[in-house]
Formats: structure tokens, sequence, C-alpha cells
């Protein structure tokens, strides 16, 4: 089943190790919970605001999560040290849309998609089917935060660490113009999220509606 | 189109689908002692029998497969819940090379059990989903949603979960694991029990003579702490009353709630508080059965699923296991099962970051 999507807002964001620049004391002024955030989450919330969405329903795709997190409490687990509460409550997949819903208090659905190499490609999928059920505006955003330490021992995907993609949504009727999502990412991505990437990147061309297969 | 539960298959530490739901009507816990996960101490874990976290999902899916209607998967989304994904394979490797040279990322995330499955069967595509203890949960949302649409006509929904060191202490770091089996709703409870499980349900857009109707679903967001419930319940409200409004049905028309709890102290009382407020003139059932399987995490949304469907069936309600004390006196919680008319029941699923996921199961008319 095809539906024609409107792309509202776009905007991406890549570093090959950590990204500058968040804005995190901006967007976060609660010193609290701004310390509490995951990677994923400071670069999602950053992605939302440059798309201007704070609240509504919400499509989050990573394939290897909180890896960060993962990885610490293992360590932790390995050299027998008490873990803390805090890392593990950040290692599940669904933190970082999470941390959005906390910011902005959003009560609407969150839902996250881990579907490997296709993650960001089964999320606009998602994200489009919670458009067209809702009729409304959907969130649909991807990261990966893969800068641990000893990274170079299993990363042969990405020249990129830190990456993420968000595009603000909504089903239109009407297909005129509309268009077949094109290849036209950065080299050096991470797969996961060439889909969405190649989306923000058709809209900055100016190319705004696009065709997405449930 | 309508969304019709027409087969499904589980294995969990109760054994397959029949033997849960002995367990389950004879209130008889499958949680055993374990110290191999949290070594200071013996918690309540519920382990599955088999070797293999890998072979039991092949295993499960097949005899959905066998049950079915379908030759084959090919015309068939697969649509994955899981909290974990290939996380004790990666501490396996980790634990003995004390470095990342052996794991393999592709079999890291939680991606590496669709992509195992579609080698094995072939389906028309594939979708996971991790959204932690409700990640099955939404799984089946997302089907109902998207056989409502006409997108597919059928869909094997699977929730897979399996023990890992990672959860088990992460548990144990919040101080909520029971040191025996679980004990819902009760004044004394300890905590809960991490346990692991393979759930499976094919959802199809036509139905036959054993159908289930997949009648309602809701979600929301507590928006208010990563891990605990919001105490004045709006979260677990929330999901409840969409997943009533989609059914078309009112509080009243609930026959059984086959509820989240987890027997942790926060969860049981914001749950009961939830379906104190929603529920109170009505004579709904309640239990968690959770009692007999343990929290099987993100697996815990399908497993408790094909239990609602089974309530439906044998047209009883199940009592609450482990219950001596019962805390809150306002819901209808049941020290015995009982046979009764049971025309629809909802299921309640929440997770970490606040994330509730309510279904609701009927009869076919």
């Amino acid at each position: 089943m095809r539906v024609t999507v409107n792309i509202i807002s776009a905007a991406k964001v890549y570093a090959t190790k950590n990204i500058e620049d968040l804005e995190e004391k901006r967007i976060v002024p609660n010193m609290l919970l701004r310390r509490r955030l995951t990677r994923n989450a400071k670069i999602m919330l950053y992605l939302c605001d440059k798309c201007g969405f704070s609240g509504g329903k919400v499509v989050y795709a990573s394939a290897f999560g909180e890896l960060q997190s993962t990885a610490a409490i293992t360590d932790d687990i390995l050299k027998n040290i008490p873990i803390s509460p805090t890392l593990f409550q950040n290692s599940v997949y669904n933190s970082a849309p999470s941390y959005f819903s906390l910011l902005y208090g959003d009560k609407d659905e969150i839902i996250t998609i881990s579907s490997g190499n296709k993650s960001s490609s089964d999320a606009l999928k998602i994200a489009a089917l919670q458009a067209l059920v809702s009729g409304e505006r959907v969130l649909c955003v991807a990261t990966e935060c893969l800068d641990i330490d000893k990274i170079e021992e299993v990363n042969s995907c990405t020249k990129y660490l830190e990456s993420g993609a968000a595009i603000v949504l909504e089903v239109t009727k009407e297909s005129k113009g509309a268009k077949e999502i094109q290849n036209i990412k950065e080299d050096g991505i991470l797969r996961s999220l060439h889909e969405i990437i190649n989306v923000v990147n058709m809209s900055a061309m100016g190319d705004k509606k696009i065709f997405i297969d449930l | 189109m309508k969304a019709f539960i027409n087969y499904y298959e589980s294995l969990s530490c109760a054994g397959n689908t029949d033997a849960l739901m002995d367990a389950v009507y004879s209130g008889k816990s499958a949680i055993s002692l374990d110290n191999s996960y949290i070594k200071e101490r013996f918690v309540g874990i519920g382990k599955m029998k088999g070797d293999d976290f890998f072979h039991s999902l092949e295993d499960v899916v097949t005899q959905v497969l066998k049950k079915s209607n379908l030759e084959n998967y090919h015309n068939t989304l697969l649509i994955v819940g899981s909290s974990v994904g290939g996380m004790q394979e990666s501490e396996k490797h980790y634990f003995q090379d004390k470095n990342y040279k052996n794991i393999d990322p592709a079999k890291h995330g939680i991606g590496v059990i669709q992509e195992y499955l579609q080698k094995q069967f072939h389906f028309l595509d594939t979708r996971s989903l991790s959204t932690a203890c409700t990640s099955s949960a939404n799984a089946l949302l997302l089907a109902k949603r998207m056989i409502n649409v006409g997108a597919y006509q059928n869909i094997l929904v699977l929730g897979a979960d399996a023990l890992c060191y990672t959860t088990a202490c992460g548990f144990s770091s919040l101080g909520i694991l029971s040191s025996k089996a679980c004990k819902p709703f009760d004044k004394n409870r300890e905590g809960m029990n991490v346990a692991e499980a393979v759930a499976s349900l094919l959802i199809q857009d036509t139905k036959n003579e054993n159908s289930i109707e997949l009648i309602g679903v809701g979600a929301s967001s507590d928006a208010y702490h990563m891990t605990n419930p919001d105490p004045e319940a709006k979260g677990a409200i929330a999901s409840m009353k969409k997943a009533l409004e989609d059914a078309g049905l009112k509080p009243n028309d609930i026959d059984y709630i086959n509820a989240h709890g987890t027997g942790t102290i926060a969860n049981d009382a914001v749950e009961a508080l939830a379906i104190e407020t929603l529920f109170h003139a009505t004579d709904a059932g309640v239990s968690s059965t959770k009692a007999i399987t343990g929290h099987t995490l993100g697996a815990a949304g399908a497993l408790e699923a094909i239990i609602s469907c089974e309530v439906i069936k044998h047209q009883k309600i199940p009592l609450q296991a482990g219950l001596e004390n019962q805390e809150n006196q306002n819901i209808n919680i049941l020290k015995k099962s009982v046979q009764k008319n049971v025309r629809y029941v909802l299921s309640n699923s929440f997770a970490f970051g606040g994330n509730n996921t309510s279904l609701v199961f009927g009869t076919v008319l």
C-alpha cells in the first residue's frame, strides 16, 4: 500500500567523532534533566528543535540503540562493579524519545524501530502509517552514536560515529509532483540512516512530496 | 478491515501455550531460584527449557505456520518486538575475550531476530520494534492498524527476549528483583522476576471458527520519569481509555483485565489505581500472569495477548497466583479461577520511559 507524504520540515547532523554543539543548554535548560541525557537523546532533541517539533506522535529509529550505556554496563558486569541505575535506565532503545517526552511533556504515542540496516527505512513506513491513521503530523527521527572506547575493533560500517536525521511528515491525498525516494545520501553514513538522510536531502533540494510504501 | 488473531504459540518458563494455561489456571508458578546472573544472592528467574534461543524462535514460528492456513510466510509481514535482541551473544563474546573483536555488529541489535527468521522463512517483509517492555504490545498495536488500513493481509507478530546479564543485573541495580516468585498486587510483594519467552501470533484480515478479534489498541506516554510510573496513573488510564475507545467499548464491557502487574511496589500500586479509577463500577476480574511466567520484558505483550485469547476461548478467568494480602481492595482480583462468560479482555503493558500500551481482545460476533 502506497501513501503520499508532505515533508513539513527536515534536519540532519553528523560528525566523525562527537558532534560539537548540540545546543543542550538552550534546548534543555533544566540541568538535572540535561545531565542525564544520552548522546542519542541530545542529538534527537537538537534535530527536533531544528524541525520545530515539540509534541505529537514520534517514530524513532536506531539500529544500535544506546551503545554507550550498554557497553558501560557489560564492562561493569565483567569487572564486578555495581551498575548505576541511571546507566541501566538509559540503556533501553527508547531512551532518546522518552527524554523528548519528558522535556516537552509529550503524552502521545512513541514507537521505536530497530531493524538493523533498514531501521530508518522502516521508521519512515511506520511514521507514514501513524500519520495516515491519526491524520496528524508525525516526527520521524533516527540517530546512531557509536563513539565508545575501542569501537575500531568492530566498526567497519561508517566514518561518522555520531549521526542523525529527522523529518516531520503528514499524509496527503494529492500525489501530483510526488517522487520516489532518491539515492542521494553522503558517502560514509551508517546504512541504518540511509533512507531518512535521502529524504532530508531531497527536502533540501525542494522535493517535499514523496511516496512511501507501507 | 478487521484484525483477527487466528493462530498462535508460545514458549516460556511454563512451557508451551497448553502447559502455560494449565499453570495459569492452577496458579502454579514456573519461576525458579537462580544465582547465575546475580552472584551475591538468589533471585526468582523465569528460564525457558531448551538450550538455544534462536532454535526456540524457529520452533515457535514453525509451529504457528503448521497450525495456520498458510503454506509459507511469503505473503506475511513479520513484526518483531524485543528489548534486548542479540545482547546475550555480545555479552558472551565480551566476557570471554574482554574486547569487541569477535562481536558481529549485525548480531548485536534487535534486528538480529528478524534477520535470522527472514533467512529461514522468507517473509514478505519485516519490521522490528524496541520500546523496552511494551515492544511486542506495540508490535500488535501496529499490526492491527496495518490490517485496518488494508496494507497487509497476514502479519506475524513475534515477541522474543532471552535472559541476559544486562537486564538481570540492571533490574537488580534498581533494587526491584524478588528473591522468590513475584506476588503482584500483594501488600508484601518484593519485586519482579526477570524472565524470557518467545510468543507469536498470526493476525489476518479474514476470520475462521477459532478467531479472536484484536478489537482495540491504545498507547500513551507518561512524560513523568524514565523508570517510575506517574503516581496519578494518568498515562496508564489514558492508554486503557484509548484502547476502549478504539474498540467502541465502555469499561463495563470488559470481563477480564490481564494486568501488567510486575510485582514491583511502584507499578502495581499505580496500575491498581488506574484500574480502580476506570473500572470501579464494573466487575471486571483482574490478575497478573507474571506470577506464573515472570516478566518476559519485550515478549510480555505478545505472551499475554496469547493468554488473553486463551481466556476468551476457555471462558475462564485466571486467579491471581501468589496473592495473600491484597493491597488495593477496590479492584476485583480473583483468588480462584472462575468460569464465566468472557466476551472482552483488556491487556496492559507498561515500559521504561513511561511508554504505555493497552490492547482489547474480543469474541468474534
